[in-house]
């Protein structure tokens, strides 16, 4: 199975459109119109890869992916922007974004970005499980 | 073309360019929507050359309706992109008020939505025209409707957040009404009082005065004996 990717965007026609093509590559994909919901879908159902844009109304990407930085470090978030700066992509860099792309994005691009991402969570899980199997104190023995 | 005379002064360029940023954005939607939609036929046909599903012709129906809605939506906005382009052209002439509101309504309807705020424009009733320069006219209008977003979202409760533009009734004393849902009638003091919202409204020749049953409302009037 691929990666779990929730996509959030305020144009529900493109995101569903979206959603149904990476569907058909394998990747189980869902989606948030706004960004309180996002965060609720984060919570209840925690995506791999978050695809985020960033003029949505009431609350924008920035502050989306700032929160879940906060509390979910371990999800990649991709921007997916069709108004943004050179400075918003230094920004959502500087706050933990792993890609940034402007509207319309070439599809393969994306997809090879969201790989990407998958490959950064599977081998922090893979570290993560790796860590559970020494003991917290105490010496170890192999 | 427009008129190398009527060159916007700084103010009038930062209006230009908030505009302008919101069609681009507008614009990179609608074509985003497409680029998917065009996208989505192509996987659908890989999928029917490789054997796997034959395409479904009532699906590439509907995707083919999604993408002429797409270039529907970019053609009405460049329209009025085009409209507003233009509004630099002439000088002093009569201008039509109602038809500013929507042009504004339309090219900021995605800086309204992200405020939250609900614009209802209700139709002119009698011909509401005044002399003015026309993008100095839609100036104006974008910042009373920037205005009401402000004090809106600057007004605490949980009211939905409408803004309603109508028009006077009488063509003699044409004036265009903002009646926010505030239910309040603070913070009105300081309406359109910077020097450059003073000068904005001096070019048009039109002042703003208090309005709606609690005073949750201005108007921007034409000012008497000015032409």
């Amino acid at each position: 199975m691929g990666p779990r990717i929730l996509l959030v965007d305020d144009e529900q026609e493109f995101v569903l459109t979206l959603a149904e093509r990476l569907q058909m590559r394998d990747m189980d994909s869902y989606a948030a119109f706004d960004g309180p919901t996002a965060l609720e879908q984060v919570r209840s159902h925690p995506p791999q890869i978050l695809i985020i844009d960033l003029k949505m109304p009431g609350m924008d990407g920035i502050q989306v992916l700032k929160q879940v930085k906060q509390t979910h470090p371990g999800i990649q978030i991709i921007i997916l922007t069709g108004h943004g700066s050179e400075q918003d992509k230094i920004n959502c860099m500087n706050l933990g974004a792993s890609a940034y792309f402007q509207k319309p994005v070439d599809i393969d691009r994306l997809i090879a970005a969201i790989r990407q991402g998958y490959e950064t969570v599977r081998s922090d899980d893979q570290k993560t499980a790796t860590f559970d199997r020494y003991p917290k104190t105490g010496s170890w023995q192999p | 073309m427009p008129n190398p005379d009527l060159v916007p002064d700084r103010d009038g360029i930062t209006f230009f360019g908030t505009l302008s940023a919101a069609v681009t954005h507008d614009m990179k939607n609608f074509l985003a929507i497409i680029n998917e939609n065009a996208g989505l036929l192509e996987d659908l046909a890989a999928g029917a050359r490789n054997g796997a599903v034959p395409v479904d012709p009532r699906k590439a129906a509907l995707i083919s309706e999604k993408i002429r809605k797409q270039v529907n939506r970019a053609d009405k906005m460049i329209k009025l992109f085009n409209r507003f382009s233009h509004s630099m052209d002439h000088a002093q002439e009569s201008v039509d008020m109602e038809e500013m509101v929507l042009l504004v309504a339309g090219l900021a309807e995605r800086i309204i939505r992200h405020h939250d705020v609900f614009l209802t424009v209700t139709p002119a009733l009698v011909p509401c025209r005044i002399q003015a320069h026309r993008f100095d006219l839609l100036n104006l209008i974008y910042r009373a409707v920037e205005t009401s977003c402000e004090i809106l979202n600057n007004t605490p409760g949980e009211n939905r957040k409408q803004v309603t533009i109508s028009f006077g009734s009488d063509p003699l004393v044409p004036e265009i009404c903002f009646i926010l849902d505030t239910g309040t009638a603070s913070g009105w003091d300081t309406l359109f009082d910077t020097s450059k919202d003073r000068a904005l409204l001096d070019r048009v020749n039109m002042h703003v005065k208090k309005a709606g049953p609690g005073g949750n409302g201005f108007c921007l009037c034409k000012t008497p004996g000015k032409q």
